[in-house]
């Protein structure tokens, strides 16, 4: 390239080269994947797991994995079937989520989510209620500049920022009931800048029997839905071995969590594990040292999946051991929803190449556990 | 003197004296030779130079012309304005109640401005009218700004500054916008006209000459 410059442009060659190292840069940049593994026991006072499952609030597919199992218990079974309806509502203004009635009626009695359904969370404004009272409303610069509510600017936003985040405590607006905050947010969302979205809703409701959402919402087009369960049993399974001990595997002897989390991702998407050099889909093969199950079962729960539903399939799944069985360990994964704009608790969730935040708990028979998070680019550190 | 020593001989004289005109051709071989023979270490050359006065300038001046020290008024400087007050309301004279009667001139000056205002008009007559026309007396309102705290100010325009719109709204408060970074809605019988504030950093009393052109983008 620059030998090829005659000799009176200098200037022109350098920026030939400039301009194309950059784009390799470009090309061989990959958007960064975070993946945190821990081990502790279910029994150690200062394991975070019901925490860690607790806060993170927007869950759309929980999926398990038994080896060595062909029929589900019944505990197990009735509780996949219960995993909560969730509700569906179409064009749900803004300003009913702040109306008074609302709050008092589900957000202060239990743990109300709600996330709005079909938005991306790139370019469009999403809302989500997190069960601690906080609306998080992650909105565009034209709406942002319109509404007039105080907010900050995302994270992840390069030189130029597109989005804003707004954060309303509902629960510090309920007490006190004439604010002018409480006036301001309303102008906003009843007259400046009415907004209107599909919503998911999901309420855990602690306490006494009140009004249900349905007939709360009977103005609106709601519907009653029921997750999808999805149950099947793979026969011929290759599973790594796993130490409970080691999180990084031995040579010979066990498989790290990284190879693990592979395999895992291979079974859930029905690859062949077989390693067959020309098979078109996958190469894939199962980390060694590994044993053959005779038959498995793999349930998947999609839908809008409450966290305390989560926390009940992760007790059974620890009492399954109470019992001497087959299988030397079981694993639960918890992905959420690529849109929502919280991944935990409130740390800012984007969406960059593939808005993936999930969870994957792998328990042994001895209470101990390996829990694995993994975030995507647009995201921090998982807590 | 000279005159009475040398005078031209007059014809009737010259006719008397039997005096002859040599001729043109003559007369200079005359002096030529009379010349060589007085001074005859100079050249002919030099002698020719002589005769004919040639100059050498040297430097050449111009004068200029003193030009008038134009005497300006010095005028006041934006601290002394400022000292004089002029353009400060008082506390008891804000009361929106007192500027509604001028909001309703305002009206009636762009009515007439626009020569009766219309529902079937073209909005881009109406727009081209406002951008000269004055806008003291206008309710204007914050319809979208980069600051959320600026959205949403109503009121009736009391002074325009090159950067600023001074507004008094319905609570009777005196509020300072800047127009940079804001979008502001005039509303006159119905059509509703959006000022982008960013574009509008003018004197009202230079906007009335300003061409405006369609530079930039109107994102905030």
């Amino acid at each position: 390239m620059p030998a090829g410059k005659g000799r009176g442009e200098p200037n022109a060659g350098r920026t030939c080269v400039r301009k194309t190292m950059a784009m390799l840069c470009r090309l061989r940049e990959v958007p960064r994947h975070l993946l945190v593994c821990e081990k502790s026991n279910f029994g150690h006072e200062k394991s975070r797991h019901r925490h860690l499952v607790e806060t993170h609030y927007h869950n759309y597919r929980v999926s398990f994995l038994i080896p060595e199992c062909g029929i589900l218990s019944k505990e197990l079974k009735d509780l996949v079937m219960d995993s909560g309806p969730y509700y569906f509502v179409k064009d749900l203004p803004l300003h009913e989520l702040i109306a008074h009635e609302f709050i008092n009626t589900f957000v202060k009695k239990g743990a109300c989510y709600a996330l709005t359904y079909n938005t991306n969370i790139d370019e469009d404004n999403t809302v989500a209620l997190l069960p601690n009272g906080k609306l998080i409303l992650s909105l565009d610069k034209d709406t942002y500049e319109e509404a007039g509510l105080q907010g900050r600017p995302s994270q992840y936003s390069g030189r130029k920022t597109m989005k804003f985040i707004v954060s309303i405590d509902l629960m510090d607006l309920s007490s006190k009931l004439d604010s002018k905050k409480y006036k301001r947010i309303s102008w906003a969302f009843k007259e400046k800048k009415p907004l209107k979205f599909d919503f998911l809703l999901a309420w855990h409701q602690t306490g006494a029997e009140g009004s249900t959402m349905m007939s709360y919402f009977s103005n609106y087009r709601i519907q009653e839905r029921q997750p999808k369960i999805a149950l099947s049993t793979v026969t011929d399974l290759p599973c790594p071995v796993l130490r409970s001990g080691e999180l990084r595997g031995e040579p010979e002897a066990a498989c790290s969590a990284q190879e693990l989390f592979e395999w895992l991702g291979a079974v859930f998407s029905n690859a062949e594990l077989n390693n067959e050099p020309d098979n078109f889909i996958s190469t894939y093969c199962c980390p060694q040292p590994s044993t053959v199950a005779a038959k498995a079962c793999l349930c998947t729960i999609t839908g809008f999946i409450l966290p305390e539903k989560i926390r009940l399939l992760l007790e059974q799944l620890c009492r399954y051991f109470d019992e001497p069985k087959l299988a030397p360990w079981v694993t639960l994964s918890v992905q959420g929803f690529a849109d929502s704009p919280v991944s935990w608790r409130e740390n800012e969730h984007g969406f960059r190449k593939g808005g993936e935040h999930l969870y994957n708990f792998v328990v042994f028979s001895n209470r101990d556990y390996w829990l694995q998070l993994a975030v995507g680019a647009n995201d921090d550190c998982p807590p | 003197m000279n005159s009475v020593i040398y005078h031209a001989f007059s014809q009737k004289d010259a006719k008397e004296f039997d005096i002859q005109h040599p001729g043109t051709q003559r007369a200079e071989a005359f002096v030529r030779a009379f010349l060589k023979r007085s001074m005859p270490r100079m050249s002919r050359q030099a002698q020719e130079d002589h005769l004919q006065r040639k100059a050498v300038v040297l430097e050449y001046f111009t004068h200029r012309k003193q030009k008038e020290k134009k005497k300006k008024s010095k005028g006041l400087s934006a601290k002394q304005r400022r000292e004089l007050r002029l353009f400060d309301i008082n506390p008891e004279q804000q009361r929106y109640s007192l500027f509604l009667p001028l909001h309703e001139l305002w009206k009636q000056y762009i009515r007439d401005l626009c020569n009766g205002l219309k529902p079937d008009m073209q909005p881009q007559m109406i727009q081209a009218k406002l951008l000269k026309a004055d806008l003291h007396g206008a309710i204007v309102s914050v319809t979208k700004s980069k600051c959320p705290s600026y959205v949403g100010i109503t009121g009736i325009l009391l002074q325009e500054t090159k950067h600023i719109f001074k507004i008094i709204t319905k609570e009777d408060r005196l509020k300072v916008i800047p127009k940079l970074n804001c979008v502001f809605t005039v509303e006159i019988d119905g059509f509703i006209s959006y000022i982008y504030g960013s574009k509008f950093q003018l004197r009202s009393s230079e906007r009335s000459a300003k061409k405006f052109k369609a530079k930039g983008t109107i994102d905030l």
